[in-house]
């Protein structure tokens, strides 16, 4: 390998460490989601939005009826959850959706026709 | 997601807990205890009939696995120096004179195991004291300035009389392998500081010796090989200007190695300076300033591959401490303090650390650098840090005594009462999320 050739890689790859670290390390800001993007997301993910008052009065007709999943880290759900919401803890990243996916069929059940309501 | 996997009637609910609590509908807070922890395994158990073979079988595979530490690199040398002239040995002897050698070496590093059987934990706690890091990390660069090429490596004069005078009666082998243990032990130490620790809990000196026995063979194979060819080696074809390169890259390797353990002596961004420094010089020096050429192209790929990983290693390094986010800000102890955390109704974390310890590192440098975990902490506790470092201050004996610590770390959950809770005690490192579950734990602890 020629010298510079070889200089030149090492600036890459001094360049890829920084960017990693700086990608892992960074202030995540989190920025309020307006309602419209909500609305957005959930049209292209295909499931629907259901606000505290329609859930309330879901559930307080028959509790049994839907399952609640909490995706919040587990921390979060040991501070306070919904009564008789079950934890699943999913990152919002792509990475933790693929690797769950199976683990979450297990967690939702067979029935296919149930309602479920993430948050 | 769960629309992927065919269910029909899936919501969300994008305001979720903070809207439902807000209006005042039923919660739960987490399920009591901590039912999927773990208990600390109790390894202070005897050992009995056949788990002692499988025992000692994976402690002898262990100690091959020894042999990808820098530790062993100073005695190569030593070992191929020492049978390299005895080639008109027969094989069958040559065999013998192995064994002696590594029996001599074994024999040195099993007493380390029989010490500590006999002395408890302190023999652990020797291994991590400032002296015998500093000499540790002395005895790594003065083989490391060899391997550079400052100097060549030879046996001392009287090593090779007392050798050579007696080397008809194999003891001369047994005394080298006895004479290089010594020189081995206090480098593997800290590798095995763990099985130490364990042998030391179980206080029986024969198992501990056994232990150590098979430890040291595993990590004396490979020498035995040596041992066993040194002598041919002379005559194989000089092997090039870039086996010389091979021994700077392992002399590099020490020099980081004896950085690594004098870290713990320094000051947390001293350490890291150090270590980066040296990662770069090494990168720098086997990639570029070292001119060593080889007929083959796979040497230049190597070479290029050291000298750049040398540098990612460095960059990473400052890169990290520089992006770190910022740390816990830890009160000095006080009874005062405690009284105002029962007074404000604010649970409180005592770590109890030292300098020297290595998982208390850990814990300072990922754990309570964590974004979650100081914002949490800063919020809601009361953090109190009681260094134990320097022995003998009556404070913090009172403490010792007070919550039963019996080493570092220890971190001892209070909860708002003031009352600690047992069941969350720590005495190893635990990683940021599993530190927030046991943060909330006590949280809602009324």
């Amino acid at each position: 390998m020629k010298n510079a050739g070889k200089t030149l890689l090492a600036l890459v790859a001094i360049a890829a460490t920084l960017g990693a670290l700086w990608y892992s390390n960074r202030v995540v800001i989190s920025q309020k989601a307006t309602w419209k993007d909500v609305l957005n997301e959930a049209r292209q993910g295909g499931y629907q939005i259901i606000e505290t008052d329609e859930l309330w009065q879901r559930y307080q007709a028959d509790p049994e009826a839907l399952l609640l999943v909490d995706t919040r880290q587990e921390w979060e759900y040991r501070t306070g959850h919904i009564k008789g919401a079950k934890n699943f803890p999913i990152e919002p990243t792509w990475l933790s959706r693929w690797r769950n996916k199976g683990a979450l069929e297990t967690f939702l059940g067979p029935d296919k026709e149930r309602l479920l309501v993430f948050y | 997601m769960a629309v992927n996997l065919g269910y029909k009637n899936v919501y969300r609910d994008p305001l979720g807990y903070p809207e439902w609590h807000a209006n005042g509908l039923p919660v739960d807070t987490s399920p009591a205890g901590l039912a999927e922890m773990v208990p600390q395994s109790d390894t202070s158990k005897p050992l009995q009939g056949w788990s002692v073979i499988w025992t000692l079988l994976g402690i002898f595979a262990g100690g091959i696995a020894l042999n990808l530490t820098p530790c062993v690199y100073p005695l190569i040398p030593i070992t191929v120096s020492y049978f390299g002239g005895q080639t008109d040995q027969s094989q069958g002897k040559l065999l013998i004179h192995g064994i002696c050698y590594i029996g001599g070496l074994s024999v040195t590093n099993s007493l380390l195991g029989v010490t500590a059987a006999l002395t408890g934990g302190l023999m652990g706690a020797m291994l991590q004291n400032p002296v015998v890091l500093g000499a540790v990390a002395a005895i790594l660069i003065f083989f490391a300035t060899s391997l550079l090429g400052f100097w060549e490596l030879r046996l001392p004069y009287w090593l090779t009389q007392t050798a050579s005078k007696s080397y008809t009666g194999y003891f001369g082998s047994l005394f080298m392998g006895i004479t290089l243990g010594v020189v081995a032990a206090p480098c593997i130490g800290p590798f095995v500081l763990g099985l130490l620790t364990w042998v030391a809990g179980m206080g029986n000196p024969l198992l501990g010796f056994l232990i150590f026995f098979a430890l040291s063979i595993g990590l004396g194979l490979p020498l035995f090989f040596l041992a066993m060819f040194s002598g041919k080696l002379d005559k194989l074809p000089r092997s090039g200007e870039w086996m010389v390169w091979i021994r700077k890259l392992m002399g590099w390797v020490l020099v980081g190695m004896a950085a690594y353990f004098i870290r713990p002596l320094l000051p947390q961004t001293a350490g890291i300076l150090v270590l980066a420094a040296v990662a770069l010089a090494a990168g720098l020096h086997l990639g570029w300033i070292d001119r060593t050429r080889a007929a083959f192209r796979a040497f230049d790929l190597l070479k290029s591959g050291a000298g750049i990983i040398g540098l990612v290693v460095a960059t990473y390094l400052i890169g990290s401490l520089i992006m770190q986010g910022a740390g816990m800000q830890w009160h000095a102890y006080s009874d005062q303090l405690l009284f105002d955390a029962v007074e404000k109704q604010r649970p409180v974390i005592i770590d109890f650390s030292a300098a020297w310890c290595a998982p208390c590192r850990e814990l300072d440098e990922v754990t309570f650098h964590d974004r979650e975990v100081v914002k949490l902490a800063q919020q809601d506790f009361f953090m109190i840090k009681v260094d134990l470092t320097r022995k003998g201050n009556p404070d913090s004996d009172r403490l010792l005594k007070k919550y039963g610590v019996k080493g570092v770390p220890t971190i001892v959950f209070l909860d708002k009462q003031g009352e600690e809770r047992r069941d969350l005690r720590l005495v190893d490192f635990l990683p940021p999320d599993q530190f927030l579950v046991r943060m909330a734990e006590i949280r809602n602890t009324p």
